[in-house]
């Protein structure tokens, strides 16, 4: 493997095994101060122009989750079920804030649970939470609104840093982030390739550790492995369009790449969706503007697109992976993937399989296979 | 999946003013339904989007939750429900609204409550939640449907107090954020209407429309108070519920007005005579959750056997607290009304606090929580009404699915609860 795919897979596992960042953010940021955040729809560009360290939280599927459970429900998306609980053991730290952004209803039961818990119980002492809630629906009455929201969110940070954050800073980290996208885009088109060179796990990873550590240190390592592809092997298996549930752990590619799938594309804020709209290079004084625009209209998440965009996206982005087949995976009590599916399945042609009420972090590989061969 | 043989009860109606709330429910559907025929444009609207728009511009229009209410009462939301895994799509989630959708794949339409739900040309609501802007944009993509869009907005910071604060000043309560954001979109939501029906919005006419909601509201606050200081209760839920729900439903308008008032004096009538929902009152419950549409017969099923009397649901209580807006431009003063309705209901601190606040008003000596297969979350409402020394009993069904149900277990779990918990902390 080559080197710094090894690093990018490591500072991932690493993540994923202790569960605690490494805090990777700190040494870059003047402030000291370490902020969780929680959904695809946060702009962390705002963290890096005011030098705060972020990171953005997971849960671990291999956990209990009773505390989690008892302060959300068992009705909700047993992945924020898995952060509550893990914030609630201290799992990720000290995190100075948290902020959580509106992309999936979980996100938002997440941040009025931690709200409440502050108020009613407050000796769990759990970071102060925020949350920005950024809208989906494509009209310029949203833009408005979610320009609002990211100028408060602006403010508030430059109330717990103490020093404001300037255009030139916040248009200096757009074009970080816009940068860190490019070369994510790059590295995905290996992964696209026939055959494959990145298996999804590995994207995953790749994708991922960008979201604990400094913007400018995973560039920097998206361009040594993209330097070093030559040396990635090709990727054998069935080429997979991974659709639905986000995939904030890789045990369920693991999963399906184990048992002879290569997972080649998605539509989930953890892979694809991440990084594929950039901000682009608006005026300095209208960045923020283009901040609002692209959050609102980065997508299209199950969560917050409707069916027919969702379609139309699954039709080119499977297309553009040349995928041979749609996986459709729908997480216990994510509700929105199973709505999606039979629009997707007509508009892909290509064979397609839906796995409905899926465990945290685990796929169902019988019902895989079973479904895979009557799919052919 | 189909129907469970069980199927749930009726309740008994006791009021005058919910016969009839019901018998005008029935004709105002059969006009509605001839209208359409006619040719007119028809609305199917969220029960939390502004219906006094269309009542402003005279378009008629259907509450998908009410519709969703009857289907269930009628013991069809197994068949509805069916409709839509029968197009691929999930029937277990959010059923409240994709009950409704079922109505759109039925191949016999008139076999639906009162004749069916007739095709509507408007689909209102708010993307609330992972797939409620999915189910209406499928509902959307239907020939001579459309459907329009309002956002679901939240706030970081809210102050405790919504109920004090709601009727004058609204602004403080919701924020400046969400309100901007809505009074634009019901702006577009105006001209959409305008520009595809060719109905006027007056703005003396929504005016008009804005005061009577107002003293509809008013009277339904006299009629919560005269319950929560009455023992025994004049009334059980059961009994109050159509009687405020219906005109709910035709808020806006001179007969929901006068419907709220003759439900007041018929409540003030019972009080001043001694009549009660269960003369043998010993013990008053408070419902949370939304209602039992298929099984209504529960709420009265305690009455006799165990002195119990539902005296409490949302419904009245929303009505009193939840709707009544002053001053400001009318726009945004409606906008007040809905930008932050949800969350007077399920979102912690607001919910939690106003619970605990009726439960007080109300002398509730139990609660019954229904905690739903869905988001919202029960925890905190729990917690805060145990904190408040009220004893709550959570029980797991979906309104609208029956198939959820398992009234053995849940009839079960009542009595025990009444008997070993309830009834001997009243009678200590």
């Amino acid at each position: 493997m080559p080197s710094a795919l090894a690093e990018l897979v490591e500072a991932y596992t690493t993540r994923a095994v202790t569960g605690r960042t490494d805090r990777g953010g700190e040494e870059a940021s003047s402030t000291g101060l370490v902020v969780g955040y929680v959904g695809g729809d946060v702009p962390v560009e705002l963290f890096s122009a005011a030098r705060v360290a972020a990171v953005r939280l997971f849960g671990d599927p291999a956990a209990d989750t009773t505390t989690g459970d008892r302060y959300l429900g068992r009705g909700l998306d047993p992945a924020a079920r898995s952060v509550l609980t893990r914030l609630l053991a201290g799992d990720y730290g000290e995190l100075d804030r948290l902020v959580v952004s509106r992309d999936c209803e979980a996100s938002l039961r997440l941040f009025y649970a931690v709200r409440e818990l502050r108020r009613v119980e407050p000796q769990w002492r759990l970071p102060q939470p925020y949350l920005v809630d950024v809208l989906h629906l494509p009209h310029h009455t949203t833009t408005r609104y979610n320009r609002v929201r990211l100028g408060q969110l602006r403010d508030r940070i430059a109330e717990w840093t103490g020093q404001s954050i300037s255009d030139g800073d916040l248009s200096t980290a757009v074009a970080c982030h816009d940068e860190q996208r490019r070369l994510l885009a790059e590295v995905a088109r290996l992964r696209r390739d026939v055959p494959a060179r990145l298996s999804g796990t590995e994207f995953l990873a790749v994708v991922g550790a960008g979201t604990a550590m400094p913007v400018t240190t995973h560039s920097a390592l998206l361009r040594r492995l993209l330097a070093q592809a030559a040396d990635l092997p090709a990727r054998p298996g069935r080429r997979v369009f991974f659709t639905g549930s986000a995939q904030d752990t890789p045990d369920v590619y693991r999963a399906l790449e184990g048992a002879g799938f290569t997972i080649v594309g998605e539509d989930h804020s953890w892979g694809d969706l991440l990084f594929e709209r950039p901000v682009g290079t608006p005026r300095e004084d209208s960045t923020l503007d283009a901040l609002a625009e692209r959050y609102q209209y980065n997508g299209p998440t199950a969560q917050r697109a409707p069916v027919r965009e969702r379609a139309q996206h699954a039709a080119t982005a499977a297309r553009r992976c040349r995928a041979e087949m749609l996986v459709c995976y729908a997480r216990q009590h994510d509700e929105a993937p199973p709505w999606d599916f039979a629009a997707q399945r007509d508009a892909v042609d290509l064979p397609s399989i839906v796995l409905e009420n899926q465990a945290y972090g685990r796929v169902d590989l019988d019902e895989v296979r079973a479904q895979a061969e009557g799919a052919r | 999946m189909t129907d469970q043989p069980w199927r749930g009860s009726p309740s008994a109606k006791r009021l005058e003013s919910a016969v009839e709330a019901s018998r005008f429910q029935r004709a105002w559907f059969q006009r509605l339904r001839e209208r359409v025929a006619a040719g007119e444009p028809m609305a199917v609207v969220n029960a939390d989007a502004p219906q006094e728009i269309f009542a402003t511009m005279d378009i008629p229009y259907v509450v998908s939750q009410w519709w969703a209410s009857l289907v269930a009462a009628k013991q069809q939301s197994g068949r509805f429900l069916d409709l839509v895994r029968g197009k691929g799509f999930p029937d277990y989630t959010e059923q409240y609204n994709s009950l409704t959708l079922g109505s759109a794949f039925d191949p016999d339409p008139a076999s639906g409550p009162w004749g069916g739900l007739p095709r509507p040309t408007i689909i209102l609501g708010d993307a609330t939640g992972d797939v409620t802007r999915k189910i209406f944009d499928i509902w959307g993509e239907q020939p001579g449907v459309t459907y329009f869009a309002l956002e679901s907005a939240a706030e970081n910071e809210v102050p405790v107090n919504w109920w004090d604060l709601m009727p004058h000043r609204w602004e403080e309560a919701v924020g400046s954020a969400r309100l901007d954001l809505l009074t634009a979109e019901l702006r577009g939501l105006i001209r959409f209407l305008e520009t595809t029906t060719g109905r006027l919005f007056s703005p003396i006419r929504f005016e008009q429309v804005m005061a009577l909601v107002n003293e509809q509201e008013e009277y339904n606050r006299r009629t919560r108070d005269l319950i929560a200081r009455t023992a025994p209760a004049p009334l059980g839920i059961a009994d109050s519920i159509p009687s405020v729900m219906v005109p709910q439903w035709h808020r806006g308008t001179e007969w929901g007005r006068d419907a709220a008032r003759r439900f007041y004096e018929e409540v003030r009538e019972r009080v001043e005579s001694g009549r009660a929902a269960c003369a043998g009152e010993r013990a008053r419950l408070m419902w949370i959750g939304r209602g039992l549409w298929y099984n209504m017969g529960l709420y009265q099923q305690f009455e006799e056997s165990h002195g119990a009397v539902f005296v409490w649901s949302m419904y009245l209580a929303v009505a009193a607290d939840g709707y009544q807006r002053f001053g400001g431009d009318p726009l945004r003063r409606l906008a007040a009304r809905f930008a932050a309705f949800t969350d007077q209901l399920y979102t912690p601190p607001w919910s939690c606090e106003w619970y605990v606040k009726e439960a007080r008003l109300h002398r509730i000596d139990g609660v019954v929580h229904l905690v739903s297969d869905d988001p919202r979350g029960s925890y905190f409402t729990t917690r805060a009404l145990r904190e408040a020394g009220f004893p709550v009993i959570e029980i797991e069904a979906d309104n609208v699915d029956a198939r959820t149900f398992d009234d053995t277990s849940v009839t079960g779990s009542l009595r025990t609860w009444l008997e070993t918990t309830v009834l001997p902390r009243r009678d200590h």
